[in-house]
């Protein structure tokens, strides 16, 4: 399709913003509403995911020390456990400090510890997962490796809490696609609706331009920037409709139940907001174009 | 510069709208298609524009086979031809002369180009005063002046018009058929579509009636106009 004159284009796009005020707004109202909902499913979709990162590093495992190691045993262990590829980090535990924070744990009761002897207690390595690994099986994987490692006495680590952990974070993705997709499509059709209703308004302006010889880029430039912008203005009341909501929120429920408080979520960063404005883009110029190509006669 | 042969147009399921036309038109004739309704009329100026397409047959304008066209082809196509309608067919939102300048855009030309054209004609055609108006604000007549200064605009070799004075009253009917006549003179071929008795009669140099989707007559005649040469 070949392009069609600029200075023809921004004109005609000028006047029809400048003369059909109310159905450029409608239609950009429409798109805000519709972009609004898509927005607050990623707000809420994207919080959730970085709660369940935030939850995914609270995830270690602890494997306790033969007490028969010395010092330089400890530290080629450790060594040794930094190389596996699961390893974010490892904490070492001595002895003693496994029993100064056994005493600060039990606080006030403390006082039942008196008599024992202070080497009761292992030295241990707290080792964190990378967030590539915090998965039920591969966990496992990593567990069973690691409990053949010669001076390691005993592993431990919240196997029912990461099993529940990897479902909550395979349920969130797929509801994220399926959920997502769906939203999208509804958002397409209903922008590609009420573009056609905007554009059957104006049939007469198209059968005309088409009798007067204009070409195809001609007749659909304007309608396909008029859309765009009708878009991008969608978006942005949408963006600015959530960032309220947000606000109101969280003045309003300072805590989300089970999930914490509010404080810890988050809206949209740059690149959300970028996306929201490249789909609100994306969905005025598409929906004019699927629009304008049921209008346009066929020659 | 027209030829028709053998040309077909069957509306589905069965509606025999032109049946077997063949038909030669010279550049610069003036001619009258008339005919009751239906006969066929409208249905040959929307195979004359590729509003439509025959269901048979060959169009050609100028040698070339317009039912070849692609899209493109078909816009190139009515940049050379100027349509006029009953109904004007004018954009409510545009001024009279962005109606007329819209028509010059669309070929190409700049922005003051066709505004300085669609002037002069508006002006040519007497509505010098009115060409800031919405066409809504207009009358009948004067619409349908703006709607040939559109048709006009980009001099034309061909000029088609469906009913143009249907809703004129006669005085007005008259002026207009004085502009067509005007308009042939700078060696535009002209077809009006009409059964307006009077007019044909009294401006008609060939007239073909059709009827039934079949050419019932082909007359030529030589006539003198009151103020034509």
């Amino acid at each position: 399709m070949k392009l069609a004159p600029l200075g023809f284009v921004v004109r005609r796009v000028r006047n029809n913003l400048w003369e059909l005020p109310w159905t450029h707004v409608l239609t950009a109202a429409t798109m805000a509403t519709t972009l609004f909902v898509f927005g607050a499913f990623m707000l809420l979709q994207e919080n959730l995911q970085n709660l369940l990162k935030a939850w995914g590093e609270q995830i270690q495992v602890n494997a306790y020390l033969d007490k028969s190691l010395d010092a330089a045993d400890v530290q080629r262990l450790l060594a040794r456990v930094r190389t596996f590829p699961e390893v974010e980090g490892v904490r070492h535990i001595s002895q003693e400090q496994a029993w100064r924070d056994f005493q600060a744990a039990l606080g006030a009761q403390s006082g039942v510890l008196e008599g024992l002897p202070q080497d009761v207690l292992p030295a241990s390595f707290e080792i964190k997962i990378r967030e590539n690994f915090r998965d039920g099986p591969m966990i496992e994987d990593f567990v069973n490796r690691l409990k053949r490692e010669k001076g390691i006495a005993l592993v431990e680590y919240p196997q029912e809490w990461v099993d529940r952990l990897s479902l909550v974070v395979l349920a969130v993705q797929w509801v994220k696609w399926i959920f997502g997709g769906a939203l999208f499509l509804a958002t397409f059709f209903i922008v590609e609706s009420t573009v056609k209703l905007a554009l059957l308004a104006r049939r007469d302006e198209i059968e005309i331009m088409q009798l007067v010889g204009a070409s195809e880029a001609m007749i659909q430039a304007p309608f396909v920037v008029e859309g765009m912008i009708q878009g991008i203005a969608g978006a942005t009341l949408s963006i600015l409709g959530l960032w309220f909501t947000f606000q109101w929120l969280r003045n309003e429920i300072p805590t989300f139940g089970l999930l914490g408080p509010f404080s810890q979520f988050h809206f949209l960063n740059a690149r959300h907001i970028a996306l929201m404005l490249a789909i609100g883009w994306l969905l005025g110029a598409a929906g004019s174009l699927f629009s304008l190509r049921r209008f346009i006669k066929t020659w | 510069m027209i030829q028709l042969f053998h040309v077909f147009k069957t509306y589905p399921p069965n509606s025999q709208a032109l049946n077997d036309i063949s038909l030669e038109i010279d550049k610069g004739e003036f001619v009258f298609l008339t005919g009751p309704s239906g006969a066929g009329k409208t249905t040959l100026l929307k195979l004359l524009f590729r509003e439509e397409e025959p269901t048979n047959g060959q169009i050609l304008l100028n040698g070339q086979n317009i039912n070849r066209l692609n899209r493109r082809g078909v816009a190139r196509l009515r940049r050379q031809i100027g349509l006029v309608f009953q109904e004007f067919k004018l954009l409510p939102r545009l001024t009279a002369l962005e109606n007329v300048a819209l028509a010059a855009e669309v070929v190409g030309t700049s922005k003051n180009g066709s505004h300085t054209k669609a002037y002069h004609l508006l002006r040519e055609l007497g509505l010098k005063e009115k060409y800031t108006a919405k066409p809504l604000t207009l009358s009948g007549g004067e619409q349908q002046r703006v709607a040939i200064a559109r048709a006009v605009v980009n001099d034309p070799m061909l000029l088609l018009a469906d009913e143009p004075t249907g809703n004129l009253d006669a005085e007005i009917a008259d002026e207009t058929m004085r502009m067509f006549l005007k308009i042939r003179e700078r060696g535009t071929t002209i077809i009006i579509a009409s059964h307006n008795l009077e007019l044909i009669k009294r401006y008609g140099t060939r007239i073909i009636s059709l009827r039934h989707g079949f050419v019932a007559d082909d007359l030529q005649k030589v006539v003198r106009h009151e103020g034509m040469h």
